[in-house]
């Protein structure tokens, strides 16, 4: 795996607020990287410093193994805060602004508007736009060129449930691309949904790194029920690939190794003489671990 | 670099007070220049008459032009800040420029500016001197159309500091105006030899209150504060606080964050 982007030892502070303390960071290549964290906690600073918009206090980065200039910001489709155009030009005008910067053929305009279903309002100005059309101009804006990288600060804010449907839908499309895309959120469940990778970041501090199910202790945890708990529960515990086995009331929940499923715990079971009533799925509280993370 | 300037005209041909801000400039500059010279009182010690006549026409129609410079300055001005309020400064530099290029793309507008108000200068300036009188004179003391193109970029440039220090267009016109002002109150306080070279004071002295020969009265002329520093040394001057204008405005931008 190749690093797409490094980050090393980056500290930032306004005036006395410690927004970013030594933040080390790697992101691969077909990675959909997750910065999350609660309001405040250096999610955007790290995004506006990796775009060159902040100087950092210290440390460095570099994209792609290379010293940041402008040359790679132009090959990156980033959106930062704020949907940011001139309101008194079309989104067709102000897209083209954007080809111009990023050196990229005007033809793309008309492509980037399709993807996110603003073609008809091409020629409407920005300012007539709602807060949703104006976010989805801002993403359509981060795909003109058809960059390998993609940096989303909050991509679905202000949108509602069938825009974010849509542009996660685009967001995994372009995953499935093989691009790597950067995506900072306060919303565990988007990150949850859209992403292969993630940093939690609190007070500036990075928290915890990896792959998401690691992170977050996204394992399936399967719940089985029967007549007699304590014979189960010893049952359980001489089956293969088996563990955390607790009681929950009238239940007991385990966890089950990579390649074992629940097929495999219903006939384990069976072969030792236990039937079991009920046996059900249940993904584990991504929320409560979340905030396990952050506390 | 032509890349730089093709973007800032994408971004203001379709602007409104862009084109209402130099059509001001094109109406009012001639209709003015008109005026004056219609100008008729018994015993005033001017003389209009010759007025238009070459090479008297380039020394006036710049004096009277300055006045609307201070408009084009304020677009610049209006332009400057716009890039900060929309937040397309800060989303250029995410885009793939940099803060270098900004501060070119601003320079190269405004010297577009001072060429396209000083060429208009020209073709007004060469009308009324042809339809006034002969051709003769034409091509003497058109330095003044040069001179006006400097103090345009003079007052655009004091402009782009204060744009980007600011950042607020009202907040930045209102300092724009006042620095001139605010200059003259501190001038009055400073010893001459010193106050001439505030750079306010040597940019509007790039177009002296014309004085050409058989104009003006002898003894008018004489009662005049005559400016001790010449048009070439002021011209210099003028010239080398440009250029420290655009560093000083280099070195903030690159300095701050891109908010």
């Amino acid at each position: 795996m190749t690093a797409v982007l490094n980050i090393n030892g980056i500290s930032k502070s306004y005036g006395k607020v410690q927004a970013l303390n030594n933040l080390v960071l790697q992101i691969n290549q077909g990675e959909i990287f997750g910065i999350l964290g609660p309001n405040g906690s250096g999610k955007t600073t790290t995004l506006g410093i990796i775009l060159s918009v902040l100087n950092a206090d210290s440390g460095s980065f570099s994209w792609n193994g290379k010293e940041p200039s402008k040359y790679d910001r132009k090959k990156i489709g980033a959106l930062l805060e704020t949907p940011n155009f001139y309101p008194y030009l079309t989104a067709r005008q102000n897209l083209s602004i954007v080809c111009k910067i990023k050196e990229v053929n005007e033809s793309e305009v008309d492509r980037v508007l399709s993807i996110v279903d603003l073609i008809n309002r091409a020629n409407s100005k920005f300012k007539t736009f709602s807060l949703g059309m104006k976010q989805r101009l801002a993403i359509a804006s981060t795909l003109l060129g058809n960059p390998d990288i993609l940096v989303l600060d909050e991509p679905t804010n202000g949108l509602d449930p069938q825009g974010i449907a849509e542009i996660r839908a685009i967001i995994l499309d372009l995953a499935s691309e093989g691009k790597t895309i950067i995506m900072a959120s306060h919303i565990l469940d988007e990150v949850e949904k859209v992403c292969t990778h993630v940093a939690v970041l609190k007070l500036g501090n990075l928290l915890t790194t990896g792959p998401i199910q690691s992170v977050l202790n996204n394992q399936e945890q399967i719940f089985v029920v029967s007549d007699n708990l304590d014979i189960l529960k010893l049952t359980l515990s001489q089956i293969d690939g088996v563990s955390n086995i607790t009681q929950l009331g009238e239940k007991v929940s385990v966890m089950l190794a990579e390649g074992k499923d629940s097929a495999y715990l219903n006939k384990s079971l069976f072969d030792k003489g236990i039937i079991a009533s009920e046996i059900g799925i249940q993904k584990s509280d991504l929320e409560a671990n979340f905030l396990e993370i952050i506390k | 670099m032509l890349d730089l300037l093709k973007i800032e005209y994408k971004k203001i041909i379709p602007y409104t007070t862009f084109w209402v801000i130099f059509g001001l400039f094109f109406v009012f500059t001639p209709i003015v220049f008109y005026g004056v010279g219609q100008f008729k009182i018994e015993g005033f010690p001017i003389d209009f008459s010759t007025m238009y006549n070459f090479p008297n026409v380039w020394n006036n129609i710049t004096y009277i032009a300055s006045w609307f410079n201070l408009l084009i300055g304020m677009l610049f001005v209006i332009l400057t800040c716009n890039e900060f309020n929309f937040k397309t400064f800060r989303q250029h530099i995410i885009d793939g420029h940099s803060k270098t290029d900004f501060i070119i793309a601003k320079i190269l507008l405004m010297t577009s500016f001072a060429i396209f108000s000083t060429l208009y200068l020209f073709i007004i300036g060469a009308l009324f001197g042809f339809i006034s009188g002969g051709s003769e004179g034409f091509a003497s003391d058109n330095k003044y159309l040069f001179i006006y193109f400097i103090q345009s970029l003079g007052y655009m440039s004091v402009g782009l500091i204060i744009a980007i220090l600011i950042r607020s267009s009202a907040m930045s016109i209102i300092t724009f105006i006042c620095s001139i002002l605010a200059e003259s109150i501190i001038r009055a306080l400073i010893p001459d030899a010193i106050d001439q070279y505030f750079p306010m004071k040597i940019i509007s002295n790039l177009t002296p209150f014309p004085t050409p020969d058989g104009m003006i009265a002898e003894q008018m002329k004489n009662s005049m504060i005559q400016e001790t520093m010449s048009l070439n040394t002021t011209l210099i001057i003028a010239v080398v606080y440009i250029f420290i204008f655009w560093g000083i405005s280099y070195f903030i931008l690159t300095k701050k964050d891109a908010k």
